[in-house]
């Protein structure tokens, strides 16, 4: 097998992934979450690996703990001004008590993998990974595909209807904390936020349903995560960096609808 | 359905005292009152949506908790998400997603009632206000409910949608269905009702529109509530 067929297989699937992921929760209004969850994760990786569990368990782990812990502050505060701000400070709190770890627990931990990822270093355990979280993704939005729109488009009248409002979060929640610790080992925090916003905005500008939404941002998180990754390799750049400055690209060309201007 | 000394508190703040009355089958009545006078919250008691610190609801005898699927809400404007990716024919079938029974209408039937059949593929956002608060209606009518609960329909919508949506409203009770409809309106607009409650924490007037005028003609009553 060429050595670049796996890494860029991981970069189209991660660009499937995320912008799935980002659909759902930006439809949702809960967009912040993908920020929180990707960098609450890093306790939970940095325990992981001192302790010899999978980082991706743990990540998982912590990155789901960091959502319930905001979901249990934000029932304090109302208002989206201040849900963000809760949302900002566990957010800050996840990613300094995971800094504090390294040095605590006596591990070495690469910051720029951590934040950019390394797709040339992509283990075929990545891409499987990677593939079981897209598999999960399906299902979950096969299953509750209706319940989601509802949640969306009117969550009062949702809650009204005797919808489980909590238990989706919860689980939306999860599959969002499984997708950000899949791409990330391979991609990292950042490009995972960014390929988890700008391809979902693109998909949602002119959508006439989630369906649609969502596979036109997967093809736009796909073509912009493999393009990013070849042409990285053309110019001897590093790919996850430029994958997210293409990202920013996607808005630079005009072609998104910002939601709700 | 009817309401026996129905009492509401948020906390220490009581929002509604010992409210009284008995609704006919197929009536159409408005529930008027000022800005923060409780008539959404009665509304969600109605529907069983909040639970009562005093008193109880019922619908033919039976307390709404138990037959929630019986009544439904087409919540305030505002609730709703309309920069959503779908479309208005999408949007009215969710109004069948709680249940497997067809309400008054299936979802064309629905989008024809409130004439909204020629933009049933257009995206929420691309509808005017008016035809907005028309697709919220479309959605509630394919609830199976007998009772349905509007919430300041009328709102924030042209004087030839108001109008339009009184008639259909009338349509509805003459069909059968109970409707209780929340407004600021006190105009000429009250006369399209068979009844009118007015609701200040308590129920302030309830009777037939001339009848709740009559009341109102108290010259404070009527400055405070229509000023």
């Amino acid at each position: 097998m060429n050595w670049w067929l796996q890494p860029l297989l991981l970069a189209i699937v991660t660009g499937a992934l995320c912008p799935i992921s980002g659909t759902l929760l930006i439809v949702q209004g809960r967009v912040m979450q993908s920020n929180l969850i990707s960098h609450a994760v890093l306790p939970g990786l940095a325990l992981a690996v001192a302790f010899g569990f999978p980082p991706s368990v743990g990540g998982l782990v912590s990155g789901l703990l960091g959502s319930m812990v905001a979901e249990r502050f934000l029932g304090s505060w109302q208002g989206t001004t201040s849900h963000g701000a809760v949302m900002n400070t566990v957010l800050a709190g996840f990613l300094g008590f995971g800094v504090l770890l390294i040095p605590v627990l006596g591990i070495r931990v690469d910051l720029e993998a951590t934040l950019f990822g390394d797709l040339l270093l992509t283990r075929t355990v990545d891409l499987l990974q990677a593939l079981g979280a897209l598999l999960l993704q399906g299902l979950f939005l096969g299953l509750y595909y209706k319940p989601l729109v509802f949640f969306g488009v009117d969550p009062a009248g949702a809650a009204a209807s005797g919808l489980p409002l909590r238990a989706l979060r919860f689980a939306l929640a999860g599959i969002t904390a499984f997708v950000v610790v899949s791409s990330m080992t391979a991609v990292g925090v950042v490009l995972v936020i960014s390929l988890m916003c700008a391809p979902a905005l693109f998909g949602l500008s002119g959508a006439t349903s989630l369906g649609q939404a969502v596979l036109k941002a997967a093809g736009a998180g796909m073509a912009i995560s493999g393009g990013g990754f070849l042409l990285a390799l053309l110019l001897n750049l590093p790919p996850g960096p430029l994958i997210g400055v293409l990202c920013i690209g996607l808005l630079l060309m005009g072609k998104i609808k910002i939601i709700g201007s | 359905m009817s309401c026996r000394h129905l009492s509401y508190s948020y906390g220490q703040h009581r929002v509604l005292d010992h409210i009284d009355f008995h609704l006919r089958p197929g009536s159409l009545s408005a529930l008027v009152g000022p800005n923060g006078a409780g008539k959404s919250t009665l509304l969600h008691l109605l529907q069983g949506q909040l639970q009562p610190s005093g008193g109880a609801v019922e619908l033919d005898g039976v307390p709404v908790g138990r037959c929630r699927k019986r009544i439904a809400l087409m919540p305030q404007k505002g609730t709703i998400d309309w920069h959503f990716p779908i479309t208005v024919a999408e949007f009215a079938r969710l109004g069948r997603l709680s249940s497997s029974r067809t309400g008054c209408c299936d979802v064309d039937g629905a989008l024809q009632r409130v004439g909204l059949e020629a933009l049933a593929g257009r995206r929420l956002d691309q509808l005017s206000g008016g035809q907005q608060q028309r697709a919220l209606l479309g959605r509630t009518l394919v609830q199976p409910a007998d009772v349905l609960l509007l919430d300041e329909p009328c709102a924030t919508i042209d004087p030839p949608s108001r109008q339009l949506l009184l008639g259909l409203m009338r349509q509805l009770s003459d069909a059968g269905l109970t409707l209780v409809v929340s407004s600021h309106d006190w105009g000429p607009a009250l006369q399209s009702y068979d009844r009118v409650l007015v609701l200040d924490r308590v129920l302030r007037a309830d009777g037939t529109p001339e009848e709740v005028q009559q009341t109102l003609n108290d010259v404070t009553m009527g400055n405070h509530y229509c000023g």
